[in-house]
């Protein structure tokens, strides 16, 4: 079990670490090919559907959205024509197959009739439109995501067979990994080594055509222990897709990676081949790790520390920490409520032993009088945590997760066993700079710089 | 330039007539329906997020306040190495806007007082509080004296006005907070003076800033720098600044706000020049501060130092540009206006300014009657893109439109200063890379000088096909490199992006 921690003086007051409904509902949206974005709100909403397409880190070649820009007067008088005419430039230009005509908090308030007009002008309009309402008081990014993945509901065709070995994979960008389509990757990869085809992604680069054949599949798996849970459970009812795998935790570290991955095999009926794949992860993962991480792991044992992500990568994390790694996750700082999660990190933790103090959807406020009220020693977080450990006086704080500061030019995942190195190398070399002095000592090495003339 | 007679081309002619077409209502000055700038809200934030110890409410959804929390407040983290900015939101959900959000607000002004200590507390609006109609100057009113930081409330909901609004209003109603002259504070900052208009925060640490350059020039003068405002600056520093000798704008449009303000309200005296980008420029900003300083004689003995120091380099420069062609992009009105001003000035090139929006005249007047009444009239080119459905600062119309009319162009006799997201087969001198700072004072204008010889000398290497496939890949018709991912955008001039990109727009835009 876990101690959550209670605090004054936030009832009424939040630092946000995560964005708004919008942001969630067009992150969702940004993943899918073939269609655009009309929002119907003022200029400045345009900037968090760039911040949702961001964090999918689209080419900006294919970002097509357009904005209705209100002002004022159409806050009083409203703007269906403005809307109206809007869609139909955004349908001819962007030629999408599809336009999402997403109303955001002024739209929104104001009772503007996006689902009526979207229906009024869509025979005149080649693109299908989908209306969404998504002002950002309709909740957090993660609830946001929900939205978006509901959207995507009418796309799906209801089938009545299912194709065997086949799974959907849902909602994976409600993960703080900064190159997390890396670990979709991993996960698209090792089903192909095993036999398993991945029908749809919801959504990531997916196409309307796989969106349409996902109804298909004979499993959904969630990449995601902060949102998708609801959609999940949505397509087991309306499709009839089993949402499998969501009782235990995603592959971070090597345990929580062979749990995924026999839970795989054995819905599927292929132990034998993930059998094989443990065992050459693992010795993989052992085998670099003797070479180059032994002086790397001892520096930390029994170092207590704090974990500040989002379910999807600290849940798992904890465990990897604590029994691989030999360190005491002292304090849990979770993003979101964790609330469809909640049996699972109970169960994970009463299973390690271990009472952590714990605070779901932190804030920034929350994070920083946690840290400084526990004895930590090291703090796994974004680049705001790195910060507030610097103020704090931490010496250790591991930019992993976003916001980092951290450039990963190339994808890397934090998935499975490649992925728990590449994560240990960042931890690696954070622990190098925080051991680095910024200012040299020069009056120490003048002898030195008179000789080399420096 | 050739062929200008294009069907593509919507004006070319000089910035008054353009001025005056736009006034008539005789060109088209709306942006485009596409990819649309920050609003209000976030422009608002901006220049609060340069005060010190201050703590601004966001009453509304939590999403405002997430975007410039990541925008602003971690850039200012990350360059400046300022400790860890929180900016709160009072996360109002459906319930809050049927029954509306004052209970909230009240709370969170109590909490963020308690939590935070701030010295001052500001409450910002957005939209969804602006169309519910929450009283929030009743309740800043009734919580003043309850609590221990100033607070004042900014009604900046994103839908109230165009993005440049935002700027305006804090800058007019930041005077507010600001004391009333007396003798013993003017004569305290006799030697002082304050840089308004500016904006973001810290500075960035471990580079050549043009602000950090304005610094040292004033301080080489012998005055001091009371406050950048707002970059910055702490409440203590804003509430003397009436008292300074006189206010130098670092950018003339923003500045031109809050500096008029001050004058009308404090009587403090504003030195108000276009930015001191260039020798000409610049002289004309330090004998304005230094007529108000007293120290006329100092500032021209500076003037003749800063001058030496890089005469050599300078005419050496100068001699290859002199009566040659400057194109130069419009996309930021107002530093193409002020480099435009410094080409002609001191390097006696002839300047024309490509796409520069009309929505631009409106909104840049300040500057641009500042420019006409120092009798330059730069020649300006539009083209259709900049007008079309899509994002004209980089989209693949424009830059077709813009090969169109260069094409034949001699390499040798022009000069592309722009975006090196462009690729003219003429030399580009992209000023807005890091590197090439100072732009300002006389370090500046030798910096430019190098720019563009460095350009001149290497114009024989045609431009990266790579880069340009990168940019420009097949089928980007309506792209822009202003929603480059962030990875790419880390490493791009900083003048190139807003919002989710992760850096300001330039802080002199």
């Amino acid at each position: 079990m876990y101690d959550e921690l209670i605090f004054d003086n936030c009832n009424h007051s939040r630092d946000p670490m995560v964005g708004c409904a919008l942001e969630g509902a067009t992150g969702v949206l940004a993943g899918i090919k073939d269609i655009s974005i009309v929002i119907h709100s003022p200029q400045g909403c345009s900037s968090t559907v760039s911040a949702a397409y961001d964090i999918h880190e689209i080419d900006f070649t294919k970002r097509k959205v357009a904005c209705t820009r209100l002002f004022e007067t159409d806050v009083i008088m409203g703007a269906s024509s403005k809307l109206k005419n809007l869609i139909k430039e955004a349908d001819s230009k962007f030629k999408t197959r599809a336009i999402f005509v997403v109303g955001t908090c002024a739209a929104d308030i104001i009772g503007e009739d996006i689902e009526g007009l979207c229906r009024n002008i869509q025979p005149q309009t080649d693109a299908k439109l989908i209306p969404l309402m998504a002002g950002g008081f309709r909740g957090n990014l993660y609830d946001g995501i929900e939205l978006g993945l509901n959207a995507l509901l009418p796309f799906i065709k209801k089938q009545k067979e299912k194709l065997p070995n086949t799974v959907n994979l849902i909602a994976p960008q409600a993960n703080l990994n900064p190159t997390w389509w890396a670990d979709l990757k991993w996960i698209r990869e090792t089903f192909e080594k095993i036999g398993i085809k991945v029908q749809a992604v919801l959504p990531h680069d997916t196409s309307l055509e796989e969106l349409n054949n996902a109804g298909l599949a004979s499993a959904n798996i969630l990449l995601s222990h902060d949102a998708g849970y609801q959609f999940g459970l949505k397509m087991q009812e309306v499709h009839g897709i089993p949402l499998i795998l969501s009782d235990i935790p995603l592959p971070i570290g090597l345990k929580n990676t062979s749990r995924w991955l026999r839970a795989v095999g054995k819905y599927f009926g292929v132990e034998e081949k993930v059998e094989a794949i443990i065992k050459e992860g693992e010795t993989m993962a052992i085998d670099v790790l003797r070479r180059r991480g032994l002086m790397m792991i001892p520096r930390y044992r029994n170092c207590r520390v704090a974990v500040s992500a989002d379910a999807t990568m600290g849940i798992g994390l904890t465990r990897m920490l604590f029994e691989e790694l030999e360190m005491i996750p002292e304090l849990l700082l979770f993003r979101s409520p964790v609330s469809d999660s909640q049996f699972l990190l109970e169960n994970e933790l009463n299973n390690m032993g271990i009472s952590p103090k714990v605070v779901f959807s932190a804030d920034g406020y929350q994070i920083k009088q946690s840290l400084m009220e526990s004895c930590i020693e090291a703090v796994f977080g974004s680049s705001w945590e790195y910060y507030l450990a610097e103020e704090l006086g931490i010496k250790f704080a591991f930019d992993v997760f976003n916001p980092t500061n951290r450039q990963n030019y190339l994808n890397r995942a934090y998935f499975g066993y490649e992925g728990m190195l590449n994560f240990l190398e960042n931890v690696a070399n954070d622990w190098e700079r925080a051991l680095r002095s910024k200012h040299i000592n020069w009056e120490e090495f003048s002898e030195l710089a008179k000789k080399w003339s420096l | 330039m050739v062929g200008i007679a294009n069907e593509s081309v919507v004006f070319f002619g000089h910035l008054s007539e353009l001025y005056q077409l736009a006034k008539e209502g005789k060109i088209e000055t709306k942006l485009q329906g596409s990819h649309t700038r920050p609003c209000k809200f976030w422009t608002a934030m901006k220049i609060l997020s340069g005060i010190k110890n201050t703590v601004v409410i966001a009453h509304g959804p939590s999403g405002c306040a997430f975007g410039v929390k990541q925008a602003y407040k971690l850039t200012n983290c990350r360059n400046s190495g300022s400790p860890y900015e929180s900016i709160i939101t009072t996360n109002i959900d459906e319930k809050a806007i049927v029954y509306g959000g004052e209970k909230e607000l009240q709370g969170a002004i109590f909490e963020v007082d308690n939590k935070y200590k701030p010295d001052i507390i500001f409450v910002a609006t957005s939209c969804a509080t602006g169309i519910i109609g929450d009283y929030v100057d009743a309740i800043v009113n009734k919580v003043k004296p309850k609590i221990n930081a100033e607070i004042m409330a900014i009604h900046c909901e994103g839908f109230a006005g165009e993005y440049r609004s935002g700027f305006d209003l804090v800058f007019r109603q930041i005077v507010q907070l600001m004391d009333k002259p007396d003798p013993e504070s003017k004569s305290k900052l006799a030697k002082s003076v304050n840089i308004v208009g500016g904006k973001m925060g810290p500075e960035r640490t471990e580079i050549e800033t043009d602000v950090k350059e304005l610094r040292r020039l004033i301080e080489s003068m012998g005055a001091s720098i009371n406050a950048v405002i707002a970059g910055s600056c702490s409440l203590e520093k804003m509430k003397q600044a009436p008292s300074v000798a006189v206010n130098c704008t670092l950018c003339l449009d923003m500045g031109y706000a809050i500096g008029r303000e001050m004058l009308d309200r404090f009587g403090t005296p504003l030195n108000s020049t276009i930015l001191p980008c260039g020798i000409s420029a610049t002289e004309k900003w330090l004998r304005g501060a230094a007529r108000h300083l007293h120290l006329e004689t100092e500032a021209e003995e500076l003037i003749k130092r800063e001058y030496e120091a890089i005469s050599v380099e300078f005419e050496e420069a100068k001699k290859c540009l002199a009566g040659k062609l400057a194109i130069v992009e419009g996309h930021d009105a107002i530093k193409s206006l002020s480099i435009a001003h410094m080409l002609e000035r001191d390097f006696g090139m002839r300047v024309a300014i490509y796409n520069f929006h009309p929505w631009s005249t409106q909104a840049r007047e300040t500057s641009i009657d500042y420019l006409l009444e120092t009798g330059l009239d730069p020649e300006i080119l539009i083209t259709k893109g900049t007008l079309a459905f899509g994002k004209y600062e980089a989209m693949v119309q424009t830059e077709n439109e813009l090969m169109e009319y260069l094409g034949d162009l001699d390499p040798e006799t022009t000069v592309y200063f722009g975006s090196s997201m462009s690729f003219p087969n003429i030399p580009v001198v992209d000023l807005n890379s890091i590197l090439n700072r100072p732009r300002f004072g006389y370090r500046g204008a030798l910096k430019v000088a190098k720019c563009v010889c460095t350009a001149l000398e290497y114009s024989f290497r045609p431009r990266s096909w790579v880069m340009k496939k990168m940019v420009f890949s097949e089928n980007s018709g309506l792209c822009s490199a202003q929603s480059l991912t962030p990875k790419l955008a880390q490493d791009l001039p900083d003048c190139t992006f807003y919002a989710g990109k992760e850096r300001g727009k330039c802080m002199t835009s």
